[in-house]
């Protein structure tokens, strides 16, 4: 019954499709969507276990499954895409012509992460992931922001690329051991120098996609260009379905030392290059697009580190902090989201879920930030612990100044259930943080006065008035340079696998 | 755009062969080479072949540009209920028909219809760009 994860939002979005054509009543439109991303969770509820779908034997099958490592994954999708749901209802509001498709292509958003997180093949995972991306690009475009197109376009050459590349690996993997099922080519998996090509280049694109430095260059674009509920979902979820599929990888061809060590050093730069670029903006939406560069980084120290268990736990955390932010920033800043312009001044309720979500991704205890760091930190060496809370002081650092800026501005009115969704979401990684037994620590009030400190002293010495946008004019030449990156990289990752 | 006499004749003439051949192809997809999907693509090209002769103008009249979103919506509703069906008969897709192929007799059908249908409906949106009949 598992499969029924993905096929009732699969139905859902093609009934809101007949519905839309037959110019059936809003109110049934409303209802299918609902249906469609409610009725997962009532399956995720119930079901447990491995099972292949169509009762075939199990090297000709699609393998799917919730087990310990993949649970964080859908849990932490189902209550944001929940929250997501109620939000978007009164967000699209039905304005235009749009508004069943982006419901639509939603629903088809749910069904591809649900299908990719579910996958225990790896081709099964890239077709969902697929539908998850392409639903993603076309819901970027239909913002009516400026530059909505010219972000989607970008996300769309690079994302595919990479698809090619990804679909590309497999096919190696399935030549040299002849299957696709993860556990089987775990078993099957003899050394060879064709198995750690694909296994470099598979991962160098999953890489790209979920917009880990030094490939994140179509992140910030897309992520803060979208509406507010889509870079929710993009933020917290659409970047997870790539995090599980580098875990699948790991699994089934389990990497060498130097190519682990290697992508540890890659996770740590990312979560330090996350928070600088963050700490050079004035976009609110971009500074978050930021920190998922960051946090996406953590993820990958998870997994390098072979502790996927602890990168499923962050990755769902992750889901639920940065979706509730993205919210609640969005709503905030309707008007302007520069920071400075707008704030939660007269929002009392806004400025109590943003500064519990703001301390959730710093990862203070007890917040299920702080449980999914301990979990990542407990897999990792001496030195690495080190740069996991130097992280935790930095994105502080970038909290402490969003926050800063939030205090001082004053917003517009906010409808109930926006108030609603962000205090929904930061009361879930509260309850969450309890639930999974984080204990509220000392040092991390110490974390926090060091990062206001830094934060001051940045401030003073003038480094965070500098805005740093590097951009083409040309969309053509931003392409260029950012593939340009993408088979450089790759290349730099086959070579480290080539003896 | 109108073509000359001629290619308006001809694809006149083609297009209820190339329909007939398509659900040729859809029927027997489980016997012999071909299928649904195959069997989808012709489909529409019998119909974009009379667009691109006669002119979009002309065919919308009698190809409807909703229809061809209600086949595509609801073939894709009933993909997903053939899969729900087969849960009473013990797996999700499982082959519950005692015929020979099984579902995949209806299978090729509903996928033949909903990549007809999107094929149809694809060229009709590039259409509406250049709409200089």
């Amino acid at each position: 019954m598992i499969p029924l994860m993905v096929a009732f939002p699969l139905l859902f979005a093609f009934v809101i499709v007949i519905l839309d054509t037959l110019r059936a009543k809003r109110t049934l439109i409303k209802a299918a969507f609902l249906l469609g991303v409610v009725l997962p969770a009532w399956v995720f509820l119930t079901e447990r276990g491995r099972e292949i779908v169509g009762g075939w034997n199990r090297a000709a099958g699609i393998e799917v499954g919730i087990s310990e490592i993949n649970a964080p994954f859908i849990a932490g999708e189902l209550i944001l895409f929940t929250v997501v749901a109620l939000y978007s209802i009164p967000y699209f509001d039905f304005r235009n012509k749009k508004t069943p498709k982006s419901l639509a292509l939603l629903l088809l958003l749910h069904a591809g992460l649900m299908g990719a997180f579910i996958a225990g093949d790896f081709f099964n995972f890239y077709i969902y992931m697929e539908i998850a991306s392409v639903s993603a690009f076309a819901l970027v475009a239909f913002s009516d922001e400026k530059g909505s197109k010219r972000a989607a376009f970008k996300y769309l050459i690079l994302s595919l690329l990479a698809s090619y590349l990804f679909v590309f690996a497999i096919g190696i993997i399935y030549m040299e051991t002849g299957y696709l099922n993860v556990e089987l080519v775990a078993e099957n998996a003899l050394p060879s120098r064709e198995l750690q090509a694909a296994l470099g280049i598979a991962f160098a694109s999953l890489l790209l996609k979920a917009g880990v430095f030094p490939l994140h260059g179509w992140l910030p674009d897309a992520h803060s260009i979208a509406p507010t509920p889509v870079s929710a979902v993009l933020s917290g979820a659409v970047v997870k379905a790539p995090a599980y599929g580098m875990i699948l990888l790991f699994s089934a061809l389990p990497p060498r030392e130097t190519f682990r060590e290697a992508v540890m050093g890659l996770a740590v730069a990312s979560v330090f290059f996350g928070i600088a670029g963050a700490l050079l903006q004035k976009d609110a939406k971009r500074l978050l697009a930021y920190h998922t560069v960051s946090q996406m980084g953590y993820v990958l120290l998870g997994t390098a580190s072979m502790n996927f268990v602890g990168a499923a736990y962050y990755a769902m955390a992750h889901s639920l902090f940065k979706g509730g932010l993205f919210l609640s920033v969005g709503s905030l800043g309707k008007k302007s989201r520069k920071l400075g312009e707008f704030g939660y001044r007269n929002a009392p309720l806004m400025a109590f879920s943003v500064l519990m979500l703001s301390l959730a991704i710093g990862g203070v205890s007890p917040f299920i930030g702080s449980y999914a760091k301990g979990i990542i930190s407990s897999g990792l060496g001496g030195t690495w612990k080190w740069a996991v809370t130097a992280g935790t002081v930095g994105t502080l650092v970038s909290f402490t100044k969003l926050n800063y800026h939030l205090s001082k501005g004053e917003t517009g009115d906010l409808a109930p259930i926006e108030k609603l969704s962000a205090l929904v979401l930061a009361l879930a990684t509260l309850c969450a943080g309890l639930y999974l037994g984080a204990e509220p620590k000392l040092s991390d009030a110490s974390y926090i006065f060091a990062a206001v400190l830094v934060f001051f002293a940045l401030k003073f010495s003038g480094v965070l008035e500098r805005e740093v946008r590097g951009e083409a004019k040309d969309v053509g030449k931003d392409v260029n340079v950012l593939v340009a990156v993408f088979v450089t990289f790759m290349l730099g990752v086959l070579l480290i696998q080539w003896p | 755009m109108k073509m000359s006499v001629v290619v308006r004749t001809t694809t006149k003439m083609t297009s209820p062969f190339l329909v007939t051949y398509a659900a040729y192809i859809m029927l027997h997809g489980h016997l012999s080479p071909g299928g649904g999907f195959q069997g989808g693509v012709i489909l529409a090209v019998a119909v974009i072949l009379l667009i691109t002769s006669h002119g979009y103008r002309k065919v919308r009249k009698k190809f409807k540009f909703n229809w061809a979103s209600l086949i595509e919506s609801s073939a894709g509703a009933m993909l997903v209920l053939l899969g729900i069906a087969g849960i009473a008969f013990g797996a999700f897709y499982s082959n519950f028909l005692p015929t020979e192929g099984g579902i995949i007799l209806p299978f090729n059908i509903i996928v033949g219809l909903e990549v007809g249908a999107a094929f149809t409906f694809v060229f009709y949106i590039l259409l509406r760009w250049v709409e200089s009949d």
